[in-house]
């Protein structure tokens, strides 16, 4: 039944052309939107997956109450005069060897980095900067993270184990004006400044962290922070990063310390990247929706305008069947053809803005282009959804005619 | 050979009886006429007898096959194989050539390429060969009834039935038709009904069947 298909669709060029143009923007729009959307998304996904731990066990902030200073069982008339109050001045990871020796037994860890995060005043001159510092064996950290990919100037490891050395965010240092080699000071809040030597500088691309955050030995930050060995974080990268939640949830069962996966870090993130595939995907369908109702309205007047047609197959011996066939086909074959071109479209709109120049670091780009997924899923759906809506507002005119009895339309004169 | 034994035709909503219970019998290689009046039952009787209408009373044998009996698949493969239909208005495909139009019940059964010669045998026969990849949309109202007839015998049918043939066509064009019935009759053995209202073409049938209130008056 292809063949009378065919016939019928070419006898109407110009609907039959319309209706591709329209399946094809549609899904033009998918591939180029989804191509560009994706791409961002899988690099910003990356950086937040390898950029920080994928797991972060961090020291537990309680607040203080009477019961947590201990009490005086055998003195019932000691009472506080003024309850203590506010957060502990010191958290710590409590037992941090058995954490130790728990991640060196997981399978599923692939290295941790223990740390000291601590808020510090980074200074230079009368110019001051507030950030985060992190203390962590160089080693290890590497490991845990792909911090190492960011360096613009030096390399990770030159903080080595200690001697006061800091690897400092590009946007960080410019701020404070300071240069490599030079010596800023830094204060945790308590105690006197300390000196530290600029080694080496990253950039993630990500501001907030690029103009805040510095990394120091895991020593140095200790001395800094003035609370001998204790650590206040463990950073730990598992081999199935989006398979975090179920390692999670069984570690908190045995543990007192707060733990997070990077998806629960970077949940406000993760729940835009969630808003922006249902506006790609409500968009594009929508488009296509359109295509498929502009296919229903031609079908099903064409149906109205071959009755005779419809009677004179059947008479002839064609089977309901052959003319369901008949009707269907055209719809396939625009939806085919508009969903291949418009796949092809699609794919010239990715490799164009693919070209677009833009800054290093922005729209989740290393190498200063827009950075556009060529993921085969996007043709794939694409392409589905271009069928599906082909397949839904083809079959009802087609269901339609198969119902016409020749007989009917024989005695009314063909009308 | 066909056979009806008690057709009885109501059409709804009240059941209004159009044959009122017919008993005939078509011989093979006959060539039969249904005349009679507007509202006689003569098309409806011919739609019943050809399989088209399979909804009425009583029987109908076709080659000693119950129409009753068949089911949906067995009766378009008689109408393709067996059959041959032609009506008043034509109904060629527009959007097909006219060799493109005489192959369609070809094209059914999947059996084009033996078919072919024949198709343009056929469209020598009426005259239509130099215009065979023509589209069908061009021709006159005349040419279009013989592209039908073509049709209507490309698959070398045992029965023709026609619906007022020359209903739409003057009195030259007519006769051209009813020349080729009677050519394809003779030559072919092919059975042939038709329904007509004009006396002259009525009288050309071997066998002439009058119709008057869903019942036969003349046999």
């Amino acid at each position: 039944m292809m063949f009378l298909s065919l016939r019928y669709l070419l006898a109407r060029k110009k609907q039959s052309l319309l209706i591709i143009v329209g399946i094809m923007i549609g899904t033009a729009a998918y591939v180029g939107i989804s191509g560009m959307m994706l791409g961002f998304q899988t690099v910003l996904l990356d950086q937040l997956v390898n950029n920080d731990a994928h797991i972060r066990i961090s020291a537990r902030e309680d607040l203080l109450t009477s019961e947590t200073m201990g009490s005086f069982p055998t003195a019932s008339h000691v009472f506080w005069d003024i309850p203590p109050s506010g957060m502990k001045d010191s958290a710590k990871i409590e037992y941090p060897i058995g954490w130790y020796q728990k991640l060196n037994n997981d399978p599923q860890v692939l290295a941790y980095s223990p740390q000291v995060n601590l808020n510090v005043i980074f200074r230079r001159g009368t110019l001051s900067r507030s950030g985060r510092l992190i203390g962590s064996d160089p080693r290890l950290q590497e490991r845990v993270t792909n911090i190492q990919k960011y360096m613009v100037i030096g390399k990770f490891s030159d903080m080595g184990q200690t001697g006061s050395r800091i690897i400092i965010g590009k946007a960080l240092m410019e701020s404070l004006g300071a240069r490599p080699s030079e010596t800023l000071f830094l204060t945790s809040g308590s105690g006197a400044p300390k000196p530290f030597k600029i080694v080496a500088i990253f950039s993630t691309g990500v501001r907030n962290i690029d103009e805040s955050t510095a990394f120091t030995s895991l020593s140095d930050a200790q001395n800094l922070r003035g609370s001998g060995s204790e650590i206040t974080d463990i950073a730990v990268k598992v081999e199935d990063p989006y398979n975090v939640s179920e390692i999670t949830s069984s570690w908190k069962l045995s543990s007192r310390e707060k733990i997070l996966s990077w998806q629960e870090i970077s949940a406000s993130i993760l729940s835009v990247f969630k808003t922006q595939d249902i506006v790609r995907n409500s968009m594009t369908i929508s488009i296509i929706v359109v295509a498929g109702f502009g296919i229903y309205n031609i079908l099903s007047i064409l149906v109205t305008q071959k009755r005779r047609d419809i009677a004179i197959l059947r008479s002839m011996g064609y089977l309901p069947k052959d003319i369901v066939s008949v009707f269907f086909n055209q719809g396939i074959i625009l939806g085919l053809i508009g969903g291949l071109v418009g796949l092809f479209v699609g794919h010239l709109i990715c490799r164009f803005v693919g070209t677009i120049e833009i800054a290093p670091g922005r729209m989740g780009s290393d190498s200063g282009h827009m950075t556009i997924s060529y993921d085969v899923i996007i043709y794939v759906k694409a392409f589905a959804i271009a069928m599906l809506s082909s397949v839904f507002s083809s079959i009802w005119p087609s269901l339609e005619a198969k119902k016409l009895e020749p007989m009917d339309i024989i005695r009314s004169g063909g009308q | 050979m066909i056979k009806a034994q008690g057709l009885i035709k109501k059409f709804p909503p009240n059941d209004f009886v159009v044959i009122k219970g017919i008993d005939m019998t078509i011989k093979d290689g006959d060539f039969i006429s249904l005349m009679g009046r507007s509202g006689s039952g003569k098309s409806t009787l011919l739609y019943l007898l050809s399989t088209l209408d399979r909804s009425f009373e009583g029987k109908v044998h076709i080659d000693n096959r119950d129409v009753h009996q068949m089911d949906v698949k067995e009766v378009h493969a008689l109408r393709n194989q067996q059959i041959g239909f032609v009506f008043q208005f034509h109904y060629l495909i527009n959007e097909l050539t006219v060799l493109e139009n005489v192959l369609l019940p070809a094209r059914k059964a999947g059996r084009m390429e033996e078919a072919l010669p024949f198709a343009r045998e056929l469209l020598s026969i009426v005259g239509l060969d130099s215009i065979a990849h023509k589209p069908s949309s061009s021709l006159s109202g005349g040419e279009n009834q013989r592209v039908a007839i073509a049709r209507a015998l490309i698959m070398k049918p045992k029965y023709i039935f026609a619906d007022e043939p020359t209903g739409n066509l003057d009195s030259i064009n007519g006769n051209v038709i009813f020349n080729l019935f009677k050519k394809f009759n003779k030559d072919f053995g092919t059975t042939i009904v038709y329904v007509t209202h004009d006396q002259e073409f009525g009288k050309l049938a071997h066998t002439q069947i009058k119709l008057a209130d869903g019942l036969i008056t003349t046999n």
